[in-house]
């Protein structure tokens, strides 16, 4: 009843969003769909979207973070891939370290330990050219919690 | 650069309470005491320390339904956990080492919650109350609502309104064409055979006076079937169910009803 939906082709969503708050909705409602066609359970789900939105802030509150975010999601046999781009930019990035201290600045270096919480593989990158960071999830197939 | 002197200021400080903490703490697991006051002070501050971080964390979840205290309190479990087991050996930041143990708290937490089937549920209800909400504000406003007039209305934030809206239809699992598989039945049906939606042979019976003096010559029986299905959107196979009769009967007279009634509209 609940076997993946039959797919000819792999899916690929790729929207370029403001890069700005009220557009991260988007970002996790384009995953999300994604995430439902390869027939990721509900919590899972949650949980792709609750680290697009990480990643989206991330960039969102990176300095001089460009004009827009390139979202990237694709639907593999078996797994999800979702790639956030920092796009039309000008100025210089800052290299970003995560640590201790928790105000507001930093909350995008601990969205990054969430991502990688929620998700099975992440690498990220930032460069001048701004924050470039990808993601997987594995369709698991036990959906026994 | 200030802030980021400070950040180092306090990775020290951590690493130092970490440092005498973890001390202690093998101290007494090779010598079998019990804690001492000092051992405790030392674990509550690192726990008071990183607080923050759990309700960071917690507040990333409070979207699923539960209060944010829960999360916060179960967060908290977590961090107690991560801090009895850190290793400063480990070469890895605390924060790093602690964001698994305090989210597979927070989600072990929904689940003995029930939380997979809470979910759609949520989402379902928002999606209803979004529905009557946008309906009486029409009435009120004279016009259609804004989403935001909607979000301030149901105290949800604007990307909640647009996700439920949303979203009620990416979570919909089954498609429509989907077999179900009927219990004694032998014909088996798909899904959208059975479900509850408004059939287009009811436009008929839009006026409520017609359709009041059309009921008169249904039978009390498909009174109760014209009724559910319509006015209750009730599916055929549930009304089977409560009526203890098959599902095609229930189609055979609903059909008849529905002729009957067209029949009488038709004069």
């Amino acid at each position: 009843m609940n076997s993946a939906v039959e797919r000819s082709h792999n899916e690929l969503v790729e929207p370029r969003i403001p890069s700005r708050p009220e557009w991260v909705a988007l970002a996790r409602l384009a995953a999300a769909t994604v995430a439902n066609r390869l027939r990721f359970s509900i919590e899972e789900i949650e949980d792709v979207k609750l680290a697009v939105a990480e990643a989206c802030t991330a960039v969102i509150q990176h300095e001089g973070h460009g004009e827009f975010i390139d979202l990237t999601c694709e639907a593999l046999s078996d797994l999800l891939r979702i790639r956030v781009r920092d796009s039309g930019r000008h100025g210089v990035a800052r290299a970003q370290a995560p640590n201790m201290n928790f105000d507001e600045a930093r909350i995008a270096g601990l969205g990054v330990f969430l991502i990688r919480t929620l998700m099975d593989e992440v690498s990220y990158d930032v460069s001048p050219q701004g924050t470039d960071l990808v993601m997987l999830k594995r369709l698991t197939g036990v959906t026994d919690h | 650069m200030q802030e980021r002197e400070q950040a180092r200021r306090d990775r020290e400080r951590t690493r130092a309470l970490f440092e005498r903490f973890i001390e202690r703490r093998e101290r007494y697991s090779q010598h079998n005491q019990t804690a001492d006051s000092q051992y405790e002070r030392l674990r509550d501050e690192l726990a008071v320390v990183h607080l923050n971080l759990v309700r960071f964390l917690a507040v990333r979840f409070a979207n699923r339904g539960e209060p944010l205290d829960d999360l916060v309190q179960v967060g908290t479990v977590g961090l107690l956990k991560a801090i009895d087991r850190f290793d400063l050996q480990r070469g890895v930041e605390f924060t790093t080492y602690a964001t698994p143990t305090i989210v597979g708290e927070i989600k072990r937490y929904f689940r003995d919650k029930g939380w997979a089937v809470k979910v759609p549920r949520r989402l379902q209800e928002l999606n209803l109350a979004v529905n009557r909400a946008s309906d009486k504000l029409s009435i009120s406003l004279g016009r259609s609502p804004t989403v935001t007039e909607l979000a301030e209305h149901l105290r949800a934030g604007e990307d909640e309104i647009l996700e439920a809206q949303e979203l009620g239809q990416a979570y919909n699992l089954l498609s429509l064409d989907s077999e179900i598989s009927g219990e004694t039945d032998k014909k088996s049906q798909t899904l959208a055979d059975t479900v509850g939606i408004a059939d287009a042979g009811l436009e008929l019976l839009e006026d409520r006076a017609n359709l009041e003096r059309a009921f008169r010559v249904l039978t009390g029986r498909e009174r109760v079937i014209i009724y559910l299905r319509f006015y209750e959107s009730v599916s055929q196979t549930e009304i089977a169910k409560r009526l203890n009769v098959s599902q095609m009967h229930v189609s055979r007279l609903q059909a008849k009803a529905l002729d009957k009634l067209r029949a009488v509209l038709a004069e």
